[in-house]
């Protein structure tokens, strides 16, 4: 057989095949500096890899900073650390690849800009915004002039269609860029909210005692009689969940690609003031008449968040969709203010003023402009000065105003993709210019103004396709997909440490995790550090320096004979000696802390053995 | 004086510019424009999983023909189509794959069973041996060229990849010439009386010869030299077969009596280099793809199993190695007597105890014929998903799960419960003798037995 190995000189037995890795390496880094003769013409020696490759255009570029490429170099299996370094050259490849596509988007971001200080761009009104606009934009500007009360209006995701509805019973949905009417309706009765549901083909309303589905004709499909007295709606598009909520008090989701009703939760608080939806969560926002703003989820049957916003009822909300995906929210409320709020930080807002005229109207825009309608005005506010944490209540820095003759105010809502607010109000309708509201750049998989009949039935069914389960809805959308929390399982070795009592499961009926941890080969080592990625500011060399530290530390008493003993004995049985090994060093780690924190707080350690006198001490 | 300008989009850009052209379409990378990117991409995930589950139909046909139980099969040399058969009641049956029918059938070839069949030297020549102690050369028209015989009953028959030479399983192991009636070589021990079941020659070393003895051993033999056994070792249980995977010349896999299968390196006999646990029954036969990056193997149980050999460099698959990558089985399908792959690696075939030939896909869920790019995009997306998804727990759920008979999943039941118990006893065992006495061995150093000089 050795003969046999020996003729074919591909294969070398075990024992001979590591020195001769070794020594072909040596002569192959020889060989690259001096090729000679024959070796330097054999290019089967080397692989075809590097002879032959795709063309340089159409590579994907290895990333520039070599740094934000994580190394694993902890983890000791090769092949999970192999897997884990590609995964994150990748991420790293894709994030530099999104770079280059921002810098190809072509849309511009419509602007308004002084030139000096003495110039504000709250004087310029809109016939000034409009005449300099011109084209296309110019026919933002509009105003309906309507009979039947106070009106709301609602635009699909795309932004090209329009609904309204008028306190008595007037619904209309049309497309407003090519100015076609789609339907019209005299519902005769009270309505008071409405919505497009998926894309314009359906809109639901809230009349006066049930909800009202119809298609873009204006043909009533459904009557969902288990929504009563509803008086606000939103529809969460990627989950296709119509909530609602009505004057008794309970919001409610009905699934609109199955028809049923998932949930329904008591809020408790009487009828609603005001609602909303979080566009990255698909959290809903209530505000109440005591003041109280709740977050709720089809999952809980209690609110997640209730926070206590004002001190009369809660008459608008609205959250910003721009800015890291959610993270601000603006209440105003029947005191008179206008409220920011930080959603991760719920003590105290960021910023607070008060409006004229009462309780106002609030909408975030795409871009992160925040417009405010009260008395007789809109007023905006542009996004670096809305967000940032203001002491005194005043008024932030005005961008455009506008007045309305027409009180209340009942609705704003700015068009997706465009640079419109469009203001619903006593006497119908009106659509200002404010520049630099809108995303200039639409993408076409999600929202397209101008797909055609083919795109938006396959998007329809592409969004079927990809409905969220309703049980997803958290406020922390980044847990799909990540680590399972770890088990609180307590195992023999630790039980024995920490002279617990566990029931004696035997080392083969123990999960691997558990086994793994007793046999000491855990990689414990994990360290997620997100202050490394984003580690880009002067201090990075500092954390270097200290995490070499760090290693050093740990180096440290590596070389105990106990300690040593602990390591070669990872065996898969549980040793008692290595048990008691492990409690002992347990022990010293105990006093080394105590020790140390002896030292830190200049107190002397003393080792006190407890006393039966002890219960009559005074406790300090 | 301020300046203006408010976003507008000018519809000429984001229309056809002539009627019949493709709508433009824009694209925006921007997160925000994306909201549940995660969440999506994981529904994805989940019905591109399910889709592959709903997609995943093996069987393909079933090539009838024998009224006995087929005991041996054999893919023709160089052709995708052709198969021979033999049967227990002594016939030979040549079926073409491409068209399922029946080619030349030899009736009453041998007297009892065919026990093993190989094409001659000239592919167009099939070999045979039987219980009856001959081995018989037949011509394409279902002549006996060539009888050959022995004195005892043959087991099984492999004919050398090169040289017009064939090797014989009996009492002992013979090397025969196709010209010549009387065997050149009697490569087993004289001493021995155990019986050789099954034996092939290696694809690469084309005078290696490994065996299988029926006293739990495996015998590798080098033909040319005067003393021929090289190495034989004794394992714990008996092996069926013995298999030389085309892609690693120093790999050998065994499908065991004990229900698993093992691949060893020829350079390192001690110990198996992977077991691969799975089968509720003795693992009958087994055979390598042949780009040697899986195998299959047929069982005792009614299923057949494919399992990606670990470390072979393979497409890296989501099952860790050791178990079966995927579980083959079908009502009237009885015990497995015989798999292997066709030269292309797409098909399966297995010839079992009811006597019929089954063809099965090597991918279930892959789609047969011709696949447009477009869908072949969607399909190498939604591959792409489950790899990345497979962590998820019900995506990794549904990727893994697989509906078994209810006698092998009751059987696999039975064998887990008495595994755990059999463990968790040898813990409580060594819990209780003296210190450094009752060490652990390793589930692979209990294979080998000795090597026998």
């Amino acid at each position: 057989m050795d003969s046999l190995f020996a003729k074919a000189d591909a294969i070398q037995p075990l024992g001979k095949k590591r020195k001769a890795v070794h020594s072909s390496k040596s002569a192959s880094s020889s060989k690259s500096t001096k090729p000679s003769g024959k070796d330097a013409d054999d290019h089967t020696l080397s692989s075809i890899v590097k002879r032959t490759s795709t063309p340089k255009s159409l590579r994907i570029p290895e990333p520039s900073d070599a740094s934000q490429v994580k190394k694993y170099s902890h983890i000791a299996n090769k092949k999970l650390r192999t897997e884990l370094v590609r995964q994150s050259t990748h991420n790293a490849q894709a994030k530099e690849m999104l770079a280059d596509a921002e810098m190809l988007s072509m849309g511009e971001r419509g602007m308004l800009e002084v030139e000096n200080e003495m110039e504000k761009t709250w004087r310029v009104g809109q016939s000034e915004i409009a005449s300099s606009a011109g084209g296309e934009a110019a026919k933002g500007k509009q105003e309906w002039k309507l009979d039947g009360g106070p009106y709301k209006s609602r635009y699909t995701k795309n932004g090209r269609h329009l609904a309204i509805i008028g306190k008595h019973g007037h619904a209309a949905t049309f497309d407003w860029q090519a100015g076609t009417l789609h339907t019209e309706l005299h519902l005769q009765e009270t309505c008071r909210d409405i919505t497009f549901l998926h894309d314009q083909s359906h809109f639901a309303v809230a009349q006066k005692k049930y909800i009202y589905i119809y298609d873009r004709d204006g043909v009533e499909l459904h009557c969902l009689k288990s929504h009563i007295e509803p008086t606000r709606l939103e529809f969460l598009p990627y989950h296709w969940l119509l909530a609602s909520v009505g004057n008794a008090g309970y919001l409610k989701y009905q699934d609109t690609s199955t028809g049923q009703l998932l949930v329904e939760h008591r809020t408790k608080l009487g009828s609603p003031s005001s609602m909303t939806q979080n566009p990255h969560n698909a959290v809903i926002h209530l505000g109440h008449q005591n003041g109280t703003v709740t977050l709720w989820t089809p999952n809980l049957p209690h609110p997640a968040v209730r926070l206590l916003a004002h001190m009369g009822p809660v008459a608008s909300v609205s959250v910003d969709p721009s800015h890291e995906g959610g993270r601000y929210m603006a209440t105003s409320g029947g005191d008179g203010t206008v409220k920011v709020w930080d959603c991760r930080n719920w003590k105290g807002a960021v910023r607070e003023w008060s409006t004229r005229g009462g309780s106002a109207e609030v909408t975030w825009s795409a871009k992160g402009v925040l417009a405010v309608g009260s008395g007789g005005s809109v007023n905006t506010y542009t996004s670096p000065t809305i967000h940032a944490p203001h002491q005194d209540h005043r008024q932030p820095p005005l961008y455009l105003t506008h007045p309305i003759p027409h009180r209340p105010i009942t609705s704003l809502q700015f068009a997706p993709f465009q640079d419109i607010l469009t203001i619903g109000h006593a006497d119908g309708l009106s659509s200002i210019l404010v520049p630099g509201a809108g995303e200039p750049n639409f993408d076409s998989t999600e929202a397209d103004p101008f797909e055609n009949k083919k795109s938006r039935r396959e998007r329809e069914v592409r969004g079927l396709l990809e409905k969220i389960q309703p049980d997803l809805i958290t406020l922390d959308t980044d847990f799909a997909g990540s680590l399972a929390p770890a088990t609180n399982l307590v195992t023999q070795t630790q039980a024995t440490l920490s002279g617990k009592n566990v029931p004696d499961v035997p080392f083969a009926k123990l999960p691997r995790m558990e086994r793994l941890k007793v046999s000491g080969k855990a990689d414990e080592t994990e360290v997620v550090s997100d202050e490394d990625e984003s580690g880009d500011d002067d201090d990075g060399e500092k954390k270097r320096a200290s995490k070499e530290e760090r290693e050093k530390r740990k180096m440290r008493g590596k070389g105990k004979s106990l300690k040593r003993y602990l390591r070669k004995q990872r065996k898969n049985v549980i040793d008692p000696t290595a048990v008691a090994i492990r409690e002992k060093l347990g022990k010293q780690r105990e006093q080394k802390r105590k020790a140390a924190l002896a030292a830190i707080s200049g107190e002397p350690m003393e080792e006190r053995k407890p006393s039966a006198l002890d219960r009559f001490k005074r406790a300090k | 004086m301020v300046k203006i300008s408010v976003l507008q989009h000018v519809p000429s850009a984001h229309l056809p510019t002539r009627p019949g052209d493709p709508t433009p379409t824009s694209r925006n990378l921007d997160p925000l424009l994306h909201p549940f990117s995660r969440a999506r991409e994981r529904t994805r995930a989940l019905n591109a999983v399910k889709m592959e589950r709903m997609f995943a139909r093996p069987f393909v046909a079933s090539l009838e023909g024998h009224v006995d139980a087929i005991e041996c099969m054999r893919m023709k040399p160089g052709s995708l189509s052709e198969v021979v058969s033999g049967s227990w009641d002594g016939e030979i049956i040549k079926h073409d794959l491409s068209t399922r029918t029946k080619g030349l059938t030899i009736s009453q070839a041998h007297k009892g069973k065919v026990s093993g069949i190989t094409y001659g030297q000239n592919s167009e020549n099939v070999l045979s041996c039987g219980v009856d102690r001959n081995v018989k050369l037949w011509d394409s028209e279902g002549k006996a060229l060539e009888t050959f015989t022995g004195k005892t009953a043959f087991n099984a028959i492999d004919h050398h990849f090169t040289d017009p030479i064939f090797a014989t399983a009996s009492n002992t192991v013979q090397i025969w010439d196709e010209t010549k009636s009387t065997a050149l070589l009697n490569l087993a021990h004289s001493a021995t009386t155990e019986t050789i079941t099954s034996l092939k020659f290696h694809h690469s070393e084309p005078s290696l010869l490994g065996s299988i003895g029926s006293s739990r051993t495996f015998t590798l033999y080098d033909i040319r030299s005067s003393s021929p056994i090289e190495r034989q070792i004794v394992m714990a249980f008996q092996n069926t077969a013995i298999h030389f995977s085309p892609l690693l010349p120093t790999q050998l896999l065994l499908p065991s009596e004990d229900h698993n299968l093992y691949t060893f390196d020829l350079r390192y006999l001690k110990a198996p280099t992977e077991i691969y646990k799975g089968h509720v029954a003795s693992a009958t036969c087994a055979a390598y793809s042949p780009t040697g990056l899986e195998f299959v193997s047929g069982s005792w149980d009614r299923t057949i199993k494919i399992w990606n050999v670990k470390d072979a460099g393979g497409p890296s698959s989501n099952i860790s190695g050791g178990k079966s990558r995927d579980t083959y089985h079908t009502k009237r399908m009885q015990r497995i007597t015989a798999v292997c792959f066709t030269p292309d690696a797409q098909h399966i075939l297995s010839a079992s105890d009811d006597g019929n030939m089954r063809i099965w896909k090597a991918d279930a869920s892959k789609k047969q014929g011709i696949v447009t790019a477009r869908e072949r995009a969607a399909i190498e997306y939604r591959k792409a998903l489950i790899g990345r998804w497979k962590g998820d727990r019900e995506v990794g759920k549904v990727e893994r799960r697989r509906f078994l008979p209810k006698s092998v999943y009751q059987a696999g039941k039975l064998k887990r419960t008495m595994v755990d118990a059999r463990k968790e006893k040898e813990d409580r065992r060594r819990k209780h003798t003296r210190e450094g006495e009752g060490k652990k061995v390793a589930e692979r150093k209990k294979v080998v037995v000795t090597e026998q000089a």
